[in-house]
């Protein structure tokens, strides 16, 4: 299976092939991979050269690479076909979600609204301070979907904005 | 509660129903026996109210009296207070009666102006307003949090001294009239006025403005009357300038970077002190010796703002070595609550000098490892390298001027081996069937070898 992965701005195609033997943009590696932490974290030496790699976070990926910080995305080979052509198949919603778990303290926009980029759309209470939510982009408020005093989970959409 | 030796129930998790419910906190002293109570770094710790309750209640509180809170804890009552003992004050309003008269008093000070909650210190309910438009947002979101952190509205309103650096200076004040000052803090590295990283002794004070600086906040002190420990808090201007801020009249988090350069442990000191011993040093006594920083790590992304974070701790690795501190109280499996504070750990790394002790600190944050939900690791381990820090030419902005994308390039083989463990972290996310654990030891001898 062929992958894509990109490590802040580097991009680097992962060929894993059978017996665990890799390709690492088209070069062959020697690669001996421990799994230390499941699905958590690796020891992997390569060359020679013995490296722990943890994941941080898996949405969005974050990796600790000893003891540094990279953000990477990784696209299988199924994703790459299927993601062809379909960049222009955007809904032009973009959802405004609660960052982590709060209270929502105040929604300064109605649906209708015309709103710019970063206009302050929300306050979210959560670990004893007030977060402002700004607009991801500009556009028209097509829904608001809390009210303020609700108590929001993470991920919970709040609201959604549309193309103008 | 793991370490300690008797817990009792306080209320539910929302802070109004217990951190914040002095009559319950002092109700369940009563009943388990104590005869203090440390009221810690946050809550009602700067409450003289509460202070005066736990008095009243034949307990000793520790820290300064509720009449000294009162002088102090108002914050603009401290600044007349600090006006008097001759110590230059920034110039400033009363608190406010709204939110027109306020922008009335923006207005006349000009902007940029700082918003900040009477009530108490510590960034929260703080805001700068660049401009007159701004003004009633920034108004409503300090009044909400200022009533949340504090349980009072009241604002005032300061110029802002831009590129300035906060410098804080420690003090202790026993009940005989003693007051001795320990040296500075610089926590300049700030973001949303919340420190991020402190260090004593600062990198552009000098032994002139040390001077000045300890001798202001003793005047001040004992002015006030003060007793046990508290930090006075300046603002430097680049020229060296300095100006009173407020008086934190509890112990501060950061207080670990004193005790490293002064090796005294205060917290010791609080009790010897609210049991009525004199200091046991003189002024001229107190030596101080290296350099010590703390990085402060949150449950908060520094590639996303700085927004919060909560969830689960997946994985904890504290580093250890020569010079380096840790207080926590991180485990793996631990559920970062969303009610408190984004505090995490305290890495403090103690040295014989500046460089020793950012050497020693890069090692340590290279070491530690947390993992489930994003931290300001990523943030602290750049700083350390950032050429401002290095060279200790930092101020106030020094956060918002960090660009998040400006790390340091990884090497080719690290490159390869993080681009096979992100292919395995996403098949292992996608896969459910058990995967043979690898025999960690060997691991383990990676890592030792790699040290060696």
């Amino acid at each position: 299976m062929r992958y894509e992965v990109t490590l802040d701005d580097r991009l680097v195609r992962v060929d894993l092939g059978e017996h665990g033997r890799f390709t690492v943009d088209d070069r062959a590696v020697a690669a001996d991979v421990r799994e230390i932490v499941r699905a958590r974290q690796w020891s992997i030496t390569l060359d020679g050269e013995s490296h722990e790699i943890t994941v941080v976070t898996h949405e969005p990926l974050r990796l600790d690479i000893d003891g540094r910080d990279v953000r990477a995305t990784v696209i299988d080979e199924r994703a790459l076909r299927a993601n062809r052509g379909a960049a222009r198949t955007r809904t032009g919603r973009i959802e405004l979600r609660a960052p982590m778990p709060g209270l929502l303290k105040a929604v300064h926009v109605k649906e209708g609204d015309r709103v710019a980029a970063e206009a302050p759309l929300a306050t979210l209470e959560a670990m004893k301070m007030e977060n402002e939510l700004l607009a991801p982009s500009a556009g028209r408020i097509a829904r608001v979907s809390a009210s303020p005093g609700a108590k929001v989970e993470a991920g919970a959409v709040l609201i959604v904005i549309a193309d103008d | 509660m793991r370490a300690a030796d008797a817990a009792y129930p306080i209320g539910a998790a929302a802070p109004r129903e217990s951190y914040l419910n002095s009559a319950r906190i002092i109700e369940v002293a009563k009943r388990s026996g104590c005869d203090a109570i440390h009221p810690g770094y946050g809550f009602l710790s700067e409450n003289a109210d509460f202070a005066q309750a736990v008095a009243d209640a034949g307990l000793v509180f520790v820290g300064p009296p509720a009449k000294v809170q009162r002088l102090l804890g108002e914050k603009t009552a401290a600044r007349r207070l600090a006006r008097a003992a001759d110590v230059p004050v920034a110039e400033g309003t009363e608190p406010l009666r709204d939110a027109a008269a306020a922008r009335a008093a923006a207005n006349e000070i000009g902007y940029p102006v700082l918003l900040k909650p009477a009530g108490g210190g510590g960034g929260k309910g703080m805001r700068v307003v660049g401009r007159d438009e701004d003004f009633e947002a920034a108004w409503r979101g300090a009044t909400g949090e200022a009533t949340a952190a504090f349980g009072a509205p009241a604002l005032y309103l300061e110029r802002q001294i831009t590129n300035a650096r906060h410098v804080e200076m420690q003090i202790l004040a026993d009940g005989h009239g003693n007051v001795v000052w320990l040296g500075e803090r610089d926590c300049s590295i700030q973001r949303r006025h919340q420190k991020l990283i402190e260090e004593s002794p600062g990198p552009n004070v000098t032994d002139g403005l040390r001077a000045k600086l300890g001798a202001a906040a003793v005047r001040i002190a004992e002015r006030a009357g003060y007793v046990n420990a508290g930090t006075v808090e300046f603002l430097v201007d680049p020229t060296g300038q300095f100006n009173f801020l407020e008086v934190n009249t509890r112990l501060q988090v950061e207080h670990p970077v004193t005790e490293m350069v002064t090796g005294l442990d205060l917290v010791a000191l609080q009790l010897r002190i609210a049991a009525g011993e004199p200091l046991p040093f003189t002024q001229e006594q107190i030596e101080r010796r290296g350099a010590a920083i703390e990085c402060r790590i949150t449950a908060e992304d520094p590639f996303a703002g700085f927004v919060p974070a909560s969830g689960r701790i997946a994985l904890v690795r504290e580093p250890a070595g020569p010079g380096i501190r840790v207080d926590s109280a991180l485990f793996s499996g631990m559920t970062v609550p969303s009610e408190y504070d984004s505090l995490l750990a305290k890495v403090i790394a103690f040295g014989a000098n500046r460089e020793e002790a950012i050497a020693r600190m890069r090692r340590a944050l290279e070491e530690m490892r947390i993992a489930g939900i994003p931290t300001s690791l990523p943030f602290h381990r750049a700083a350390l390298f950032e050429q401002d820090f290095v060279v200790g030419r930092y101020d106030t902005d020094f956060v918002t001027r960090w660009d998040p994308k400006n790390v340091p390039d990884l090497p080719d083989g690290a490159i390869a081996a993080a681009a096979v463990a992100a292919v395995l972290a996403m098949r292992s996310r996608g896969e459910r069937r058990t995967v043979p654990v690898a025999d960690p030891a060997w691991a383990r001898a990676g890592r030792e070898d790699t040290l060696r």
